[in-house]
């Protein structure tokens, strides 16, 4: 069974020809949420399904992904960890500060944090940064997703307290929650013009890219703090 | 203005306008002590400067700890710790939701025990009076006595026809404190329930998506927590509310003792009987998902209403034509009960749908 290597920590692995996108195991034999657990040469594999994971599904449509073994990451939204579990695999050297605010799903992350070393859970709502800017470090990641309809101001806001210069933003966008009549692709405009020039603080948008056939309606979205002394 | 402190999970840094570290008093190394801290300034918001130092940094500058790594394994188990105190303090949503579920039974029972009285009472005055409930109570509220009933109001003739005796004025002022009471009562009952749809929107959004907030809080407050309510079989959901002992102010209706609450749910209170078995089936199905989807979860899963729709459409077709015979009649012929009784079911049914 061949294993190709996507990106530092993510990996393709060829299961009699079908192709199953995974993270190597950092707890191995232990499968988080009933995913399943692949061994080879003697490296176990956790597959990772992008239809349950906006960032499984941005790895397969090719985005450049920024997190690196020994990133930091912030993450909004991490309900109760599914994504997460897979960038905490990544992260062999790094940390995965996990914010999320429904007290209910909060009690599942702990449990996944109580398991693996660098994950941080935070009970926090992300409109309000000032509220855990006492707990997170300066970040290189920020992923988020958060399905809110304030998805731009959140993701700039947090970017404005937390993000390292040259660090990258990375969120999925979901244009139901901001719209539910309207165009997918108009809100996804307007949205990326917001992230753009809609705050004070500057984006670059790299990538952006409609994440079906996993996730309809929503839109995929790498961008980068501009910092002036990169001109 | 020049300076800044900015507390921060380790300590109290004094920072310059460049956000420098002038000077730093450190906190206790003490998990159990700095998690306090850390949930007491989420809770109490500072303001936090943009210009300010990077917290892993500083660390290590003011000497709180040597290496990185005694910093991400403290900061772990801090933030772990923080979690599970505020978790267990905020895990009680859904026990807010059933004290206000117990708050309308209480409501409607002092509700109808004294609209019975206002209509015992009020009636020897005004015995034409077609009333109850929150109408009649509505009604003795604004008059008061019969010869107040202006003359543009349908029932003036009605009032100036009476056969009712007179009203003292002592005996008005307290029919229309205890009108004004039921009125009032009437009042905080629309507010708990608003209380309980808004409330369980955000606590059990697909429960509430699939029963209806009011068949939700009462299921969820009849199993005693949504937790209980998550773990039961769905064939356990069906007949929650039959027992008497469980469900004791349905004692004067409940249909049946093996239909559970759910089948106060409007997609089976209007099916024909015959459909009614097994469209209950499907609903508690549903409704048994949903309570594990918003306990384990917490995620809305639109997938369960629209597999639900599909499930009871099945049904309806398939059963669309009546069966030969009904096999047990089914206790309706209350509706031939007094006209006063009527009205106290009324009242109630306000509530429970
Ligand atoms: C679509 S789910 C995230 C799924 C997760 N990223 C994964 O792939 O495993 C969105 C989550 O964001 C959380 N959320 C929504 N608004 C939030 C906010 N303002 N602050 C923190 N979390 C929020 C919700 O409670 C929910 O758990």
């Amino acid at each position: 069974m061949p294993v190709e290597d996507m990106h530092a920590g993510i990996h393709e692995l060829d299961i009699g020809g079908r192709k199953v996108l995974a993270t190597r195991n950092m707890m191995p034999g232990m499968s988080v949420y009933g995913e399943r657990l692949i061994v080879e040469d003697d490296v176990e594999y956790r597959q990772w399904d992008p239809g349950r994971s906006k960032l499984g599904a941005m790895v397969l449509k090719n985005f450049d992904i920024p997190i690196e073994p020994d990133s930091a990451v912030l993450y909004l939204g991490a309900a109760s960890g599914t994504t997460v579990s897979h960038v905490s695999d990544m992260l062999t050297d790094g940390l995965v500060y996990a914010v999320e605010f429904s007290p209910r799903t909060m009690r599942d992350l702990i449990q996944l944090c109580d398991q693996r070393p660098n994950i941080i859970p935070i009970l926090a709502d992300a409109n309000k940064p000032h509220s855990y800017a006492h707990i997170v470090e300066k970040v290189d990641v920020i992923y988020q997703d958060v399905a809110q309809p304030n998805q731009a101001e959140i993701a700039a806001l947090n970017s404005k307290y937390f993000l390292a210069d040259h660090g990258h933003l990375m969120l999925s966008i979901k244009s139901r929650s901001i719209d539910t009549v309207a165009s997918p692709k108009k809100i996804f405009k307007e949205e990326v013009r917001k992230l753009e020039n809609g705050f004070d603080i500057e984006l670059e948008v790299l990538e952006r890219k409609e994440l079906d056939p996993f996730h309809e309606d929503h839109l995929g979205v790498l961008a980068r703090l501009f910092v002036e002394d990169e001109q | 203005m020049m300076k800044q402190e900015f507390t921060v999970w380790f300590g109290k840094l004094r920072l310059d306008e460049e956000g420098g570290i002038m000077n730093c008093s450190l906190f206790d190394k003490d998990p159990e002590m700095l998690s306090k801290v850390v949930t007491s300034l989420q809770e109490n918001v500072q303001s936090v400067p943009l210009k300010r130092p990077d917290l892993r940094e500083a660390a290590i500058e003011c000497g709180f700890v040597e290496l990185e790594e005694d910093y991400d394994i403290l900061l772990r188990e801090v933030c772990i710790k923080a979690a599970k105190s505020q978790i267990s303090r905020t895990d009680t949503d859904d026990a807010r939701i059933i004290q206000a579920v117990e708050a309308l039974d209480d409501i409607d029972k002092n509700v109808n025990e004294l609209s019975e009285r206002l209509f015992e009472w009020y009636g020897r005055y005004f015995p034409e009076l077609d009333m109850t409930g929150e109408e009649l109570a509505r009604f003795v509220a604004s008059y008061g006595s019969r010869a107040n009933v202006p003359a543009e109001h349908k029932l003036f003739e009605k009032a100036s026809s009476s056969m009712g005796s007179e009203l003292s004025f002592a005996d008005e002022e307290l029919l229309r404190a205890i009108a004004n009471n039921i009125c009032s009562l009437y009042d905080t009952r629309r507010y708990i329930e608003n209380y309980i749809n808004t409330s369980m929107e955000s606590v059990a959004p697909n429960l509430c998506n699939i029963a209806g907030a009011p068949l939700g809080a009462r299921l969820m407050s009849m199993a005693g927590s949504l937790q209980k309510l998550a773990a039961f079989p769905s064939s356990t959901v069906q007949v929650i509310g039959a027992s008497r002992a469980l469900f004791k102010h349905l004692r004067s209706r409940a249909p049946s003792p093996k239909h559970g609450i759910i089948f106060n749910h409007p997609v089976i209170r209007n099916a024909p009987w015959w459909q009614r078995g097994k469209l209950a089936r499907a609903l508690a199905a549903k409704i048994s998902l949903a309570a594990r989807t918003d306990f384990y979860s917490g995620e809305i899963d639109r997938s369960i209403a629209e597999a639900l729709e599909r499930k009871l459409e099945n049904i309806r077709q398939a059963n669309a034509v009546a069966p030969k015979k009904e096999p047990h009649p089914k206790p309706h012929s209350r509706e031939k009960g007094s006209k006063r009784k009527q009205g106290a079911r009324n009242r109630k049914k306000g509530g429970k749908s």
